[in-house]
């Protein structure tokens, strides 16, 4: 089965009408992930635009067709061990358990809670949707902010230009854990993507999966919603967020890529990097290319 | 008939915990509970106790990982204090809160600053107003058998409210005692399996766990949690009388008293201090002061009438406190029965007595010259001066 | 609705549903003819707007769609248009 196939037949798990922006990467990133999931399913999603856009629902009402929890921003990881333990515990671990974050509940505030259920390798497949910052209350900067970004707590001043670090590269940290698998995807590759997620879920029936996804956001960013998934590509293709993953067997570059496209094309039309300095750029440059490298070492 | 140990307060904890049959357990280290989670650790990894053992990184995540299991709709326990209390904060507002139930117990220290691991009851009574229930012990056995009843409490259909069974760090945690430890059977008979299901992620029924929830509906799930608090009250006393017929072991339920029905000046403690204020209440008596000592058991849901019956007509009390009211210079517990009682100033003499914090002992003659004081002021109603008790 | 006894917050209460096709201010318009079914404006979709038959014949769904013009722009042979919405198919 073709994952076009997959998600044509696949039953849509997620309210129809969901108050996430216009293109935005969480959403697609959502349903397509519970499409391949299916409804064995139970979900957490912290604090964070999904949860924002109505998917624990409202007033008594449910936002998706699962059972679905909001954990608190920093203990998704822990919330659901003690969940997946019990569904083992009570003769049910095909039920799929599965957490939706975005960046900050992830790389920041989550992140005590995710090394450490990373580190004991609790049966779930934990996804970040990572849009680089913390989307649903007006980007403030976070830890995969892109350097140089402009958001609202890291402003163009005229002193300071934007966010002065370079992105904290998580999915490689949380290999580290001796997880069952771990992949970084984009929703531009969709094929990817979805093998990606049906592997995860595989994985998580042994041990802790991670999926850290690109999720490009319109609002956040400042770019026209329909380049959503354009955005998406150049940051592939340009290297800044490279496709890899890890299991069994060992890493692997799912999209080798010698050629990348410049860092001066992916910055192009994102309002956050409009007062990007061409030493910004190039600084952007070198930590995607040094990044690319260290990966290309360890996939071999 | 169960059997006779000799067990620290901690390690009675752990038994009384495994006689519960819990699902899961999730517990960090922290002085003075850690002997409490190691000997969990050590019936689960010798096979003697059938449960899942979480070793988690952090408090926080201890209370998340059993809010996730009772999400499940198991049984859990964890163990904390202190520090440790304070770093949970955030899931251990919410798992009251989602109505989750679950015993905790707490082996009370003082919080930090100044730099401290020793005793003080600072840490429970600062969340006192957290959602959860509360009692405090003052025996080891009593340990044993609140945790047994927080359970049955805790699960009852009526409250689904989460119980912390607190006990002095160290005082209680490391002392030991004979322990009359009930047989599985008749533990099981008295408190059978879990079975909520208001709270449970399940596929197979779908819905959502915490949906935004508007202020006029939050305001209606306060409300109904207040209620389960007040019905707390009779449920307490009823499970009293029901462990009572079946093990021998009555505790009063939410308070309890000691020669205080003919007295004139009356001590209120709470915890451990109890056995040491009964020996003063006894030497007082021996010097002709009509003493008498009422023990606070629990203070979430307080029991206000109660304690307003059990001083009805006396002249006196004192509240020794092993905690600090900051902005009152008083003891929590000396404001909370003061609320308790109608026209206090004019009915009563009385004052808050405030000893034991960060490990400093309470003596039998601090709480012995606390009667003395009462006896002496009896006559005069009104609020008197804190008494500290400055031990070198 | 039935009577609710407030002890833990819980939706089953049916699914929270937002009016997200008020949103639009562009409409998809997909030319069959220039249709080659390759299912990418299903793939690409964030909110599910776009179905497709067993026979992979796609087609766009307007209760919920928000106008983004993904679809639009990831077609691989421009099949799909965005229209004003109020203004000519």
């Amino acid at each position: 089965m073709s994952y076009i196939d997959v998600l044509r037949e696949a039953k849509d798990l997620v309210t129809p009408g969901m108050s996430a922006c216009q293109g935005c990467g969480g959403e697609l990133i959502l349903r397509t992930v519970l499409k391949v999931a299916g409804e064995n399913t139970i979900i957490g999603i912290p604090p964070g635009c999904m949860a924002g856009a109505g998917v624990v629902g409202w007033n008594y009402a449910n936002g998706l067709q699962i059972p679905v929890h909001i954990p608190l921003l920093d203990n998704t990881a822990s919330f659901l061990t003690g969940l997946s333990q019990m569904y083992q515990r009570k003769g049910r671990p095909d039920v799929n358990i599965i957490a939706l974050a975005g960046d900050g509940a992830t790389a920041d505030c989550g992140f005590q809670s995710l090394s450490a259920a990373a580190e004991r390798n609790e049966k779930m497949l934990y996804i970040c949707y990572d849009n680089e910052g913390y989307m649903n209350t007006g980007y403030q900067r976070s830890s995969t902010t892109t350097k140089g970004s402009r958001t609202s707590t890291t402003p163009i001043g005229s002193v300071i230009n934007g966010k002065q670090q370079q992105q904290k590269y998580l999915p490689l940290i949380i290999s580290m854990h001796n997880v069952e698998y771990c992949a970084t995807a984009s929703p531009s590759h969709m094929a990817d993507f979805v093998a990606k997620v049906q592997k995860g879920l595989a994985a998580s029936k042994k041990g802790f999966a991670y999926l850290h996804v690109f999720s490009p956001c319109p609002t956040g960013w400042v770019y026209p919603p329909e380049q959503a998934i354009a955005m998406a590509r150049k940051a592939v293709q340009s290297n800044l967020f490279p496709l890899w993953e890890m299991d069994g067997e060992g890493y692997h570059l799912n999209y080798e890529n010698k050629n990348p496209m410049p860092m001066t094309e992916f910055v192009k039309g994102i309002g956050k990097f409009k007062n990007l300095t061409e030493e910004d750029i190039a600084s952007i440059q070198t930590a995607a290319e040094q990044r690319y490298r260290l990966l290309e070492r360890i996939c071999g | 008939m169960g059997k006779i140990m000799v067990l620290t307060g901690n390690y009675t904890a752990t038994e009384a915990a495994a006689l519960c049959r819990p699902d899961l357990i999730a517990a960090y280290p922290i002085t003075p509970q850690s002997s409490v989670v190691e000997g969990l650790a050590a019936k689960v990894h010798n096979g003697e106790l059938d449960a899942n053992m979480v070793q988690v990184e952090s408090e926080h995540s201890a209370m998340s990982v059993v809010q996730g299991a009772a999400a499940g709709g198991g049984r859990v326990f964890t163990a904390t204090s202190a520090q440790g209390l304070a770093l949970m904060y955030e899931p251990y507002f919410r798992m009251s809160t989602l109505r989750m139930p679950m015993v905790m117990a707490l082996a009370t220290r003082e919080m930090t600053s100044p730099e401290t691991v020793w005793s003080g009851q600072q840490d429970a009574i600062s969340v006192r107003d957290a959602g959860w229930i509360q009692v405090f012990c003052d025996s080891n056995q009593e340990i044993m058998d609140m945790i047994i009843q927080g359970y049955k409490l805790a699960e009852h259909p009526e409250v689904l409210i989460p119980v912390n069974v607190c006990y002095d760090g160290f005082y209680s945690s490391h002392l030991t005692e004979g322990v009359d430890v009930p047989e599985q059977k008749e533990v099981d008979e008295f408190l059978p399996a879990p079975s909520f299901s208001h709270c449970v992620l399940d596929p197979e029924k779908p819905f959502a766990l915490d949906p935004l929830t508007p202020g006029p509906l939050l305001m209606k799930y306060r409300k109904n949690h207040l209620d389960a608090m007040e019905k707390a009250l009779e449920v307490i006393e009823e499970i009293d009388r029901e462990f009572g017929e079946k093990f021998g072991r009555s505790y009063g339920g939410a308070v309890s008293s000691y020669r205080a029905e003919d007295a004139e000046v009356v001590l209120v403690t709470i915890g451990g201090m109890t056995g040491t204020g009964m020996d003063a209440v006894d030497m007082a008596r021996e010097k002709g002061i009509k003493a008498g000592l009422i023990k606070l058991r629990f203070i979430r849901p307080f029991p206000a009438k109660r304690i307003a019956k059990l001083l009805e007509g006396k002249k006196a009390f004192a509240v020794v406190d092993r905690s600090v009211c900051f902005g009152w210079s008083q003891g929590p517990m000396h404001m909370e029965v003061k609320a308790a009682l109608a026209d206090v100033d004019e009915k009563y003499a009385h004052f808050s007595a405030i000893g034991g914090l960060g490990g400093a002992d309470i003596s039998l003659r601090n709480l012995l010259e606390t009667i003395e004081l009462l006896e002496a002021v009896k006559d005069a109603p009104g609020e008197k001066a804190t008494k500290w008790f400055m031990n070198e | 609705m039935t009577e609710r006894n407030h002890i833990t917050p819980i939706g089953d209460e049916g699914i929270y549903v937002l009016d997200t096709a008020s949103w639009r201010v562009f409409r998809p318009v997909m030319d069959k003819e220039k249709c080659i079914e390759c299912g990418m404006c299903l793939a690409y979709c964030p909110v599910n707007a776009v179905r497709g038959t067993e026979e992979k014949k796609y087609y766009i769904t307007y209760d919920y769609c928000k106008g983004c013009g993904i679809c639009a722009e990831e077609c691989p042979k421009k099949a799909i248009d965005m229209v004003p919405e109020g203004g000519r198919e």
